[in-house]
């Protein structure tokens, strides 16, 4: 089997009958609880309302004009948690009304809506009246590209500096393929470009004061949407070992030019991945779908503790993935070659409950065993890497090194710069991403107006 | 919105010398019955309204209760709707005061009165006071089935003379444009919709409701609406009675001792049924079972739906749209008949549900072989009727499709069952002389 044709491309989506018969399930609420849900106001409801009434084109427009990344959005939100929490088809009620007893699939439609404007070749913008202001844009992920879009609408000049050689961030160098593939992603790169985005690749702003300075280059305004690119590690000692990665290094591997090295590894072999959330989601599943013969997902809790999405938990058990729960890695086991040959573990037990309410866990004495590996791989968390913060040496920023940012607005201590995304929230969604690019060009169109935000 | 395609057309159109910033109207009914809701409507983007119409305070105007029942299909609520309201029971001071509230606040949006009288003097009194209290134009209402009050609403418009001599009588009193609303319930609107021309009408508005009956209790044997035990056929409105709309706007349309504008009315919902209505001849399109189901929200989408069409097309006015596919409507004597085809099979998208086959069987040509093994239908070409059931029912779409077939291409008769019967057949052919136009 060709993994690497399989693995590249995403599933289907919705297409037009599906849509509308989705639609048609939809109780056109009054108050448009779903439209609450969103993070990041794309308008579930009118949108679901419009492709209801045939006013298909509209559904596009909404979608676009309210979330640039509405395509990303659809495929990638968990909905179960946002928009279609709060969807009323979701309570079943005893007498049935119309189509009530599950939510409708709003994410679906989202992404059906998106893919078919490409289709049909819809125009949602047309050329802004130009506006003579400037802004610099650092990073070019959803939170990013969602403030250089908008600020492109209003007319302002807008330039995004990217440090890697392509643009997208999680989505292109995150996020694994079949999940979010590079077609859908370049399309919704061409409609942010298509409004004159100038995407500068290969463009890190690292130097020390590079971001301020930037200030005094003509950019009137800056924002800053690096994300987090450095891997927490567990603190083994375990540099230089060969075979182990962290789940940044890997699932960039998997997008970048690195894909068959990662192939050869990881093809029929045993493959070990520690952590629980999302990201260490992701790299099961990838590591299972491009030939590993084992998987095992090592977590020191239990299956229902597992930050993971409920539907990321139960697809990864479906493509056999061993959950190995209540195990706490302590060391690793490297043959002469400093090759990675095994994870030593121990097993835990959930004592009394923590801060967060859950049980923590803790380690049951004499209970160490090592699982043979060939490929490990680290998804315990991801962070700012520490010396980012002195591009920008006068905006505060917490232990963490995340960037204080004001919720409303997105200003920091600095006058001029703003800043959203995961830099300022922490690891978080994309739809959130977006969200905090809308809010921060909306200040800033204030502040290159008015000196203030 | 700055760096937007929405809404980059002009949508406004100019009937009978009034201009309404679009063509979507509120028609007469429940859904313009007061100032407060016809306000909330215009903020939603209705362009103009006919609002309820207005009664003499003669006869005291009650409303039968319930006054409603609707017609559901499978899942889909709402296909139609029956009703048993009368004209407007409001005092008609009350109405009056509100037409002046909207004109005051809406000065941009036409107001069309529409009135009842049941005898000359009451038309014209109720003309003049319209006009007198700021209402644009006037609609005469000849066409409400279901009145309680023998003279008026639909037996007038089945009545020719009448409609012409009321028509009349209220043109020479008013200066503001006059449409005449016409009732569904006669074969053909037509000759009423002359007599109303020749009343001095300026236009036409169609198609009030159509007499019907939406349902039968089982329990009680009562015809619904159950108004305390009695059934009444009356007006039934919505999606169902849109093909009876078309088909009376475009022979209107056609009709070349008409010829005057014309606003299309019934079951209109969505953009694709108000340009349908432009493109078979309205000018303006008017609605209220849509209203009654969804509320005024849907007129967004009917101008955001107009506007992206026009765009697409590159079509500058609304007006470019009217009348556009009338040149493209006969009658069935004009098809070719000697071009025929059948349907074609693109069998790689089959999901295996054989529901063409059931059809085909069963009321159609015979004309499909089933694979069993594979689960896949297969056409026998030349006993397609080319009906086209096939498609209606399969659920993929683009799986099956038209295609013609050349001259020479020849279909199968159906085949007798027994050939032997025709020994004993009692038959002489039918040999007498007659008309022959329908023959080809
Ligand atoms: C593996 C993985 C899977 C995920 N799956 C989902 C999911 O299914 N659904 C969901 O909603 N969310 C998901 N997320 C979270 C989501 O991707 C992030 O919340 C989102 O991408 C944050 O956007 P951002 O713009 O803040 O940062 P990023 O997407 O990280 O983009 C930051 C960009 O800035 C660039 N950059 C960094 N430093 C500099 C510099 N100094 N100069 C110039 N450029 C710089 C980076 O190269 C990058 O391109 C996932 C995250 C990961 C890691
Ligand atoms: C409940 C109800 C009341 C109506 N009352 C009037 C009326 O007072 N005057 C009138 O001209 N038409 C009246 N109509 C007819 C409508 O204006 C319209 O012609 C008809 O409903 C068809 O359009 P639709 O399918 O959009 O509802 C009424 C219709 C309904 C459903
Ligand atoms: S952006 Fe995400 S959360 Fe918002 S409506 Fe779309 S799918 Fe739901």
């Amino acid at each position: 089997m060709n993994y690497a044709d399989n693995f590249k491309q995403m599933r289907k989506g919705m297409d037009l009958v599906q849509a509308v018969a989705e639609a048609d399930r939809c109780l056109l609420c009054h108050d448009a609880p779903c439209s609450t849900g969103c993070p990041a106001n794309t308008e579930p409801a009118e949108f679901i309302r419009k492709l209801r009434f045939k006013n298909i084109t509209g559904a596009i427009r909404t979608i676009k004009e309210n979330n640039i990344l509405g395509g990303a959005c659809g495929v990638l939100c968990p909905t179960h948690r946002l928009c279609e929490e709060k969807c009323s088809a979701r309570f079943a009620s005893e007498e049935r009304p119309e189509g009530a007893d599950r939510p409708i699939q709003i994410g679906a439609i989202q992404r059906f809506l998106v893919e078919h404007g490409t289709k049909i070749g819809f125009k949602v913008f047309a050329p802004p009246e130009p506006r003579p202001e400037k802004v610099a844009v650092v990073g070019s992920g959803p939170a990013g590209l969602s403030c250089a879009a908008e600020l492109a609408k209003a007319g302002l000049s807008v330039t995004i500096f990217e440090s890697r050689p392509e643009p997208g961030g999680v989505l292109r160098y995150g996020v694994v393929a079949n999940r979010f593939d590079l077609d859908f992603l370049n399309r919704e790169l061409a409609d942010v470009r298509s409004l004159g985005v100038d995407i500068r690749c290969n463009a890190p702003i690292d130097s020390t004061g590079g971001a301020e300075k930037l200030l005094k280059d003509g950019y009137q305004a800056v924002f800053l949407g690096p994300g987090l690119w450095d891997a927490a590690t567990l603190k083994t000692d375990a540099s230089g070992i060969d075979g182990l990665f962290s789940s940044v290094d890997y699932l960039s591997a998997l997008r970048d030019g690195r894909f068959d090295d990662m192939v050869r590894r990881a093809e029929g072999k045993t493959v070990v991945v520690i952590g629980g959330g999302s990201v260490a989601m992701d790299c099961i599943e990838s590591a299972a779908r491009i030939g590993a013969k084992d998987v095992y997902l090592i977590y020191r809790r239990s299956f229902c503790q597992m930050p993971a999405e409920p539907d990321e938990r139960n697809e990864a058990q479906e493509l056999g993935v061993h959950f190995l729960l209540l195990n706490q890695p302590v060391g690793y086991e490297v043959d002469a070659d400093n090759r990675i040959c095994g994870v030593k573990l121990v097993r835990t037990r959930l004592g009394e409950a923590d801060d967060s309410g859950r049980r923590r866990p803790e380690n049951i004495p004499g209970s160490e065993w090592i699982l043979e590996a060939d490929l490990v791989i680290e998804a315990i968390g991801n962070q700012a890497p520490m010396d980012l913060s002195q591009a920008y040496p006068n905006v505060d920023v917490d232990a963490r090194g995340l960037i204080q940012a004001d919720s409303e607005t997105g200003r920091t201590s600095v006058p001029g710069i703003f800043a959203g995304g995961d830099i300022v929230r922490g690891p978080a969604l994309v739809v959130n991403a977006v969200q905090d690019g809308k809010t921060a060009a909306k200040a800033i169109i204030a502040y290159v107006t008015n000196g203030e935000a | 919105m700055a760096g937007s395609t929405k809404n980059k057309v002009d949508l406004s159109v100019d009937f009978c010398g009034v201009t309404f910033k679009n063509p979507f109207l509120l028609s007469s009914s429940p859904v313009s019955n007061s100032a407060e809701m016809v306000a909330k409507s215009f903020e939603a983007g209705w362009g103009g309204v006919v609002f309820k119409t207005l009664n003499s305070d003669r006869l005291p105007i009650i409303h039968p209760s319930p006054r409603m029942n609707c017609i559901d299909y499978g899942s889909k609520k709402e296909m139609a709707v029956q009703n048993v309201e009368q004209i407007s029971d409001r005092p008609l001071k009350h109405n009056l005061m509100e037409i002046q509230y909207l004109k005051m606040h809406y000065p941009d949006h036409p107001v069309i009165a529409s009135i009842m009288g049941f005898f000359e003097d009451e038309w014209i009194y109720l003309a003049k006071i319209a006009e007198d209290n700021g209402a644009d134009m006037l609609e005469l209402n000849f066409s409400c089935p279901h009145m309680c009050i023998e003279g008026a609403g639909h037996k007038v418009g089945q009545a020719f003379h009448l409609i012409e001599q009321f028509t009349s009588a209220v043109k020479k009193n008013v200066s503001i444009p006059v449409i005449a609303k016409m009732t569904p319930n006669i074969t053909d609107m037509n000759e009423p919709a002359v007599y109303a021309k020749n009343g001095g009408a300026d236009a036409i508005s169609a198609i009030n409701t159509v007499r019907g009956i939406s349902g039968v209790g089982l329990d009680d044997w009562v015809p619904r609406p159950n108004v305390f035990g009695k059934g009444a056929p009356s007006g039934t409105s919505g999606p169902a009675v849109k093909p009876i709309a078309l088909n009376f706007i475009s022979a209107m349309a056609k009709c070349e001792d008409l010829q005057i504008p014309l606003s299309g009315i019934g079951g209109i919902e969505t953009w694709i049924d108000a340009l349908e209505f432009l493109l078979l001849g309205s000018t303006t399109l008017q609605v209220t079972t849509g209203i009654m189901h969804y509320g005024y929200r849907i007129v967004e989408d009917m101008i955001e739906g107009l506007s992206d069409y026009m765009v697409e097309r590159k079509i500058s006015r609304v007006t470019d749209l009217v009348g556009k596919a009338l040149p493209n409507l006969y009658e069935t004597d004009h098809f070719e008949l000697d071009r025929q085809g059948i349907t074609q099979y693109d069998l790689d998208k089959c999901i295996g549900c054989g529901q063409c086959l059931i059809v085909c069987n069963d009321a159609a040509g015979q004309a499909i072989d089933w694979d069993s093994e594979t689960r896949r239908p297969h056409l026998i070409e030349d006993k397609c009727l080319s009906c086209m059931l096939c498609s209606f029912v399969c659920p993929v779409p683009g799986l099956i499709s038209y295609k013609e077939m050349p001259r020479d291409w020849q279909r199968r008769e159906t085949t007798v069952m027994d050939p032997g019967l025709e020994k004993g057949l009692k038959y002489e052919p039918f040999t007498k002389e007659g008309p022959n136009e329908c023959i080809a």
